[in-house]
């Protein structure tokens, strides 16, 4: 018994044939027990597993909270309704006018608020829901006003217009299509760079990842989801009034999401699921219905944050930890892999007087430096001297305040800081900016994001390039994981890495993106003996490469083991400059950095 | 533009100015943006409603009674959805949903105990709602009244900002982790601010009743336009907002006259998302620094 149990649990074909039966068990479902009632209700829930669907990948995802997704269903439905009734258009045409019409709509709100906090663009949305609610009944020459739109025809395909047992197969088909397409995406680059976004923004910026981008490619797939579900919501009520997109109705589409399970796949068809059953149930409670979903939010929030599907997960774990199976996936093995890591042609760095004042201090007062293409540089100096701040001005986090930073001779002045990742700068942090619910391999691949050409919809349709560019990618992270000695905990969660490893995991993504120039920050900070050693050699092995690298480093023994050259920052100026052993002998190096005339080599020994 | 309405528009701008005023207060030193203080502001003028009008005391004592009651709600609301957010991951914006959560429940309850019907309020004793004519215009002493308030309570709120324990709350938006290190205690800063931030939202209701009525319609509507306000003249600038209230209530005005009331919504959101769309940060607002 225990056996078949853990032979059928342990089985990676359980999941697929299970889903294959719950398909075909709903498309049989109608021939059993489908009353017009309950077609319709289904079909009714169909289109909110959509919008739901689309709303995960935008709040569940990339953390925005949108409170306006019942406006865009609303937009959706009245360009159906309009065009089918005042201007005699088919469903089809008018399906995909509903979608571009949401999703323009949509991206105008939404350009102002994704240049700001995620907050703005919740209230903006929540201020579009009451802006759109108005105009239903206000823009009385477009919308009818009240009354609203009546007598939309049934869709009509090759003569034959769609029965409610028809417009059922359709809506179940479109939920289908949207959960395959949603799971590509979400392996694709963009389902990487939408978690960045959500859980590092400075993570993603680094990896090259434009947040305002992808943000909008995700607010514009889910808004126009959001219309589709407007056309299908108009065709089979076939009447739209504005009483149906009230200002809770927005509100109904993040409580399906919170409640099934943000950031989870199957989230958003159980969070719709439950809520839809869950009324019924609780007709006798029609007034307190809002107070209780109130409730239900806070304490989801509170206490569940990945909902009913979280729950299950987490259940899923524990049974399979049980059984002595591991809940971490075996690493995919690719031939792609095994090769070796290819030179990169370094890329020279000249910084020139630049300066950069916070409030009225000075960080930096003139600070110039050189570094040939293919060597590696370190910058030294005690705390607050300028280091970190050196490194924002040169990957473009800080902008500076005069002076000029040239990468193989152009300007990188003014850039933002995902555009100079893509101009072959990568970098890491003081402190580890890891993805810490994905795994070591996902935060690996997180570099490969500008690599890739594919677009948001070859990758949703998982076309034959978007899966050779991926393959691709994964070898690459595989190698470089291999490169920095984490092959073996790729299928981790970054989270439970140790801060060493999270470090050279860290360093791992930033090489996926085959950096000319590496920036790296206090890489030894916090490593142990052995660890340290490991780090040297492999700074050593990155530099044999050809990359370029820069490194702020305390650690002064490293430094003069791997650097070429060496400059030494006090209080944001130039104390010293040159060879490891020219400057760590320098009289006034020594002083500021021990405060007394002991050489730097003993201390350092 | 006739001289009345502008009268009428800069009153209604003041009030949208303190509800702003509301979030900045609130916002400032916890980085927390209220969902719910359309709904503090709400419960202000139905609270003071009951005390003045439907308990007949003494419009100062229902004032202050409101105040109390409203900063209490606030600080439950801080105790229960916004400190365990923020408390699991200071970066995260959990406190988005939970804030939104608790406007929910609030609105609701108000529905359920106080019902739909707007409650009239009068103003304190020597204060009317009458229109008599000043240099040609029709204005209340009321309406005076409201303006000059307001203008005193921004003024003084940013004065006291300039002060040491101004500083201190200042500080610890600039950073937490440094603000706890000089002795400044951040979780005690964020009770105190949304106590505060709750009577502040308590007044502005208490003085937008005899203009407004107090019913449950007032908490997502003074939402919006606090925001518009507060967005329109920058996150944590009081004067900015005031200002920014200012235009909001002409613009609605203006487009009550030329388009229809139907429209004044619509016509408030399409000028902040323009001035946001060029002024990110607002018109006095600057970047927020970032941390990396």
């Amino acid at each position: 018994m225990g056996d078949t149990a853990r032979a059928l649990i342990g089985s990676p074909r359980t999941r697929p044939a299970l889903l294959f039966a719950l398909a075909l068990a709903l498309y049989l479902a109608p021939f059993a027990v489908g009353t017009e009632y309950r077609l319709f209700i289904a079909t009714q829930m169909a289109a909110y597993v959509l919008v739901a669907i689309g709303l995960n990948l935008l709040n569940g995802y990339g953390g925005q909270v949108s409170l306006g997704h019942g406006a865009l269903v609303a937009i959706g439905a009245y360009t159906v309704a309009l065009a089918m009734v005042d201007h005699q258009w088919s469903f089809w045409p008018a399906a995909l006018l509903a979608m571009v019409a949401a999703a323009a709509v949509g991206a105008v709100m939404a350009l102002p608020a994704f240049r700001l906090s995620t907050w703005y663009f919740a209230l903006i949305t929540l201020g579009f829901a009451e802006v759109v609610g108005g105009l239903l009944t206000e823009w009385r020459e477009l919308t009818h006003g009240f009354a609203g739109v009546v007598g939309i025809p049934k869709p009509v395909v090759l003569g034959h217009t769609l029965s409610s047992f028809d417009l059922y197969w359709l809506a179940l088909s479109l939920n289908i299509l949207a959960l395959v397409g949603m799971a590509n995406l979400l392996r694709s680059r963009f389902g990487r760079a939408l978690v960045a976004v959500r859980d590092n923004p400075v993570a993603a910026t680094a990896a090259g990842v434009s947040l305002v981008r992808i943000k909008m490619m995700a607010f514009i797939t889910s808004a126009a989801m959001a219309g589709l579900a407007g056309a299908l919501f108009a065709v089979q009520k076939t009447v739209v009034t504005p009483d149906d997109f009230t200002a809770d109705f927005s509100i109904f589409f993040l409580l399906m999401v919170v409640l099934g399970g943000a950031g989870r796949l199957w989230g958003p068809v159980v969070g719709a699921v439950v809520f839809f059953l869950v009324p019924e149930l609780l007709t006798a409670l029609q007034s307190w219905r809002m107070l209780i979903y109130g409730v239900a939010l806070l304490l989801l929030m509170l206490y569940a944050p990945h909902g009913l599907v979280g729950a299950i997960e987490t259940g899923w774990k524990r049974l399979r930890t049980r059984l002595g199976l591991s809940n971490i996936p075996p690493a995919p093995s690719l031939a792609a892999a095994r090769e070796t890591v290819q030179p990169v042609a370094g890329a020279a760095l000249s910084v020139r007087d630049v300066e950069k004042r916070f409030g009225g201090v000075a960080a930096l007062a003139g600070v110039s430096l050189d570094v040939a293409a293919g060597t590696t540089h370190a910058i030294v100096g005690p705390n607050g001297s300028g280091k970190t701040t050196l490194l924002n001005m040169i990957s473009g986090f800080y902008p500076i305040d005069s002076g000029t930073i040239l990468i193989d001779g152009r300007s990188v002045v003014g850039m933002a800081p995902h555009r100079i990742a893509r101009n072959g700068v990568g970098r890491t942090f003081q402190t580890p900016r890891m993805l810490p619910q994905l795994s070591v391999l996902d935060n690996a691949l997180l570099g490969a994001f500008p690599a890739e050409r594919q677009g948001a919809a070859a990758a949703a349709l998982c076309l034959p390039r978007a899966r050779r560019e991926q393959a691709a990618s994964l070898g690459g992270a595989l190698r470089y994981l291999d490169f920095v000695g984490l092959a073996d905990r790729a299928m981790e969660p970054a989270g439970e890495l140790p801060h060493g490893q999270q470090r050279l995991a860290e360093i791992a993504r930033a090489l996926v993106g085959r950096p000319r120039l590496l920036l790296l920050d206090e890489p030894a900070a916090g490593l142990s003996l052995a660890e340290l050693d490991r780090l040297g050699e492999l700074i050593a092995a990155i530099g044999a490469l050809g990359t370029t690298v820069v490194i702020v480093e305390h650690h002064l023994e490293l430094v003069a083991n791997i650097c070429r050259s060496v400059t030494v920052l006090e209080r944001g100026a130039v104390l010293a400059s040159g060879t490891p052993a020219e400057v760590f002998s320098h009289e006034e190096v020594i002083a500021a950095y021990m405060g007394s005339h002991t050489s730097v080599g003993q201390a350092a020994s | 533009m006739d001289l009345d309405l502008l009268v009428g528009a800069l009153t209604a701008g003041s009030l949208y100015a303190l509800v702003a005023m509301g979030f900045n207060i609130l916002y400032r030193p916890t980085n927390v943006f209220n969902f719910a203080q359309g709904d503090l502001v709400m419960l202000g003028a139905m609270f003071g409603a009951t005390f003045i009008t439907l308990l007949g005391l003494p419009w100062f004592v229902g004032a202050a009674l409101a105040m109390l009651a409203v900063a209490a709600l606030a600080l439950v609301e801080e105790k229960i959805a916004v400190a365990p957010v923020l408390n699991r991951s200071a970066s995260s914006h959990g406190w988005v949903i939970t804030t939104l959560a608790v406007s929910m429940i609030f609105a609701n309850l108000v529905g359920l105990g106080w019902g739909p019907d707007p409650i009239a309020v009068r103003p304190p004793a020597p204060l009317s709602t009458e229109t008599f004519e000043l240099f040609g215009v029709d204005i209340s002493s009321y309406q005076i009244a409201v303006m000059v308030i307001t203008l005193v309570l921004v003024l003084g709120v940013e004065a006291f900002y300039g002060t040491r324990s101004g500083k201190a709350v200042l500080a610890v938006a600039e950073d937490r982790d440094a603000a706890l290190l000089r002795g400044i205690n951040p979780n005690r800063l964020s009770s105190w601010s949304f106590f505060l931030g709750g009577g502040v939202a308590a007044l502005t209701g208490v003085l937008a009743a005899p203009v407004l009525y107090a019913s449950t319609g007032l908490g997502p509507s003074l939402l919006l336009k606090g925001f518009a306000a507060a967005a329109v003249g920058g996150i944590g600038n009081n004067r900015g907002a005031l200002l920014a209230g200012y235009i909001i209530g002409i613009v609605e005005a203006v487009a009550a006259t030329l388009l229809s009331p139907g429209y004044q919504l619509a016509a408030t959101f399409a000028v902040m998302l323009a001035i946001l769309l060029i002024r990110p940060h607002g018109l006095f607002g600057r970047a927020e620094a970032r941390a990396v």
